[in-house]
């Protein structure tokens, strides 16, 4: 594979020799509103490692949601090319693209997206019997799962008996339940209050750490900023600029000292 | 860096298509239930009109006929505006299921199998409540000759058509709102609002 990528995209790049799992390569996302052209992404080439834990900050716009939307194959780019591993998104049909969604990604959404009508547990094992597993083993597996996120005595509550921080939890054994590659995680912390929203974020890191997933977090949440091992700003569609969580630390002492 | 993974492709499981079903109708059981009474009532109206058929005059008969169509038609609306509602308010659920891994198709026949389930109840209710009626109006007039005066091989058809059409009704009602259903983007699920 060619290694040469637009120069300041690089900045803060992972080392080298990991692998990878998400590139983009030059995407581009254009919306026609009426008579207006919008442009949703600007050239956007980001390459994320396996296991890395990434954030993606930038204001409401910024074009944060559809960079996730077109990694996790939910749309499609208006040029440019999206690798998930070795795979290209845009080459997929409707049912691969069906299996990438179960099997190799995990989502997180910022309103919890608990399925209503089903219990935790049954919320738990809607991937795994998507994704063919039989329906005793994904009993037991969703019920490990829910026990690993702390809610081992509130498996068959529906989300109208959890809290936001309870159902948060539901959505991130969901999205673990088939051992994806990737989480995408859009501004999971949101809807929650600081102290949920910290015990939510530590528990992405844990999982991240455990699983050796890759996670990939949009957030407006600068606690996001002290797990991530990178952090990805972008504004107005581009990639405004790349970091290492050590080179972050440097600006906001910087900062600090005006 | 190599993949250790194949893309692959998802079967779609028909006992999770029931299963999803049985639980949407079980939720919103009011609804259901006016959703069944509605086809009762059209297919039972239909069940009387066919067997007064040969009773009336000819004018008389043509008058039951029109008033019997709209009857069906309505239901048929009555069926797509419920299963329309049903899927415009399941679309964050649905994107979500998508995101999990459902497929199309996986959508498409989980809310056709679920108003197929309504038409057959809604069916066999109306044949049964329709057939009860023309009898117990039959006996009204005729007393007890009214058995003899039935033809139990005419009826048996009637009764089949009339089921039929129920169920054709409420598959032709959901045809559209399944469809919708099915092609919903994904995304629908990232969604803000509630």
């Amino acid at each position: 594979m060619e290694t040469a990528a637009p120069r300041q995209h690089l900045l803060g790049d992972f080392s080298g020799n990991q692998d990878l799992t998400v590139m983009t390569r030059n995407v581009f996302k254009e919306y026609r509103m009426g008579e207006e052209t919008i442009h949703a992404l600007k050239d956007v080439s980001v390459t994320i490692a396996t296991g890395e834990y990434v954030s993606i900050m930038g204001p409401s716009g910024s074009g944060k949601t559809t960079l996730f939307n077109v990694v996790g194959g939910l749309l499609k780019p208006t040029s440019g090319a999206v690798f998930i591993d070795e795979v290209d998104v845009a080459q997929l049909d409707a049912n691969e693209l069906a299996w990438l969604r179960c099997r190799k990604i995990g989502y997180i959404f910022q309103s919890y997206n608990i399925i209503k009508v089903m219990s935790a547990l049954e919320n738990v094992t809607l991937p795994m019997l998507f994704a063919g597993v039989p329906p005793d083993e994904a009993l037991d597996r969703g019920v490990d799962i829910l026990r690993r996120v702390g809610l081992g005595d509130r498996m068959l509550h529906t989300p109208k008996e959890l809290s936001g921080g309870q159902q948060q939890r539901v959505a991130i054994a969901r999205a673990f339940a088939n051992r994806p590659a990737i989480i995408l995680a859009d501004e999971p912390t949101a809807n929650l209050d600081l102290k949920t929203g910290e015990e939510i974020i530590h528990l992405m890191k844990e999982m991240n750490r455990e699983q050796g997933v890759t996670v990939i977090c949009s957030t407006h949440d600068h606690k996001m900023l002290d797990i991530s091992d990178r952090i990805i700003w972008m504004e107005d569609g581009a990639v405004k600029r790349i970091a290492r969580r050590d080179e972050v630390e440097i600006q906001i002492d910087v900062l600090q000292e005006h | 860096m190599s993949a250790q993974w194949k893309i692959g492709q998802l079967k779609l499981s028909l006992a999770l298509v029931v299963r999803m079903a049985f639980s949407s109708l079980k939720i919103r059981l009011s609804r259901t239930t006016l959703t069944v009474l509605t086809i009762a009532t059209s297919t039972a109206f239909l069940i009387y009109v066919l067997t007064l058929e040969k009773s009336g005059d000819k004018a008389e008969t043509e008058n039951w006929y029109l008033m019997m169509g709209l009857c069906l038609l309505v239901a048929a609306a009555g069926v797509l505006n419920t299963m329309l509602m049903s899927v415009t308010q399941r679309y964050r659920e649905i994107g979500t299921m998508k995101c999990l891994g459902a497929l199309d198709s996986f959508v498409l026949y989980s809310v056709l199998f679920e108003s197929a389930l309504v038409g057959l109840a809604g069916s066999v209710l109306g044949v049964v409540a329709g057939l009860l009626v023309a009898i117990a109006l039959g006996f009204a007039e005729f007393g007890g000759q009214v058995f003899a005066r039935m033809s139990f091989d005419a009826i048996t058809w009637k009764l089949l058509g009339t089921f039929l059409v129920g169920m054709l009704l409420t598959t032709l009602g959901a045809a559209v709102p399944a469809w919708i259903a099915a092609r919903m983007p994904p995304m629908e699920a990232m969604r803000g609002e509630k």
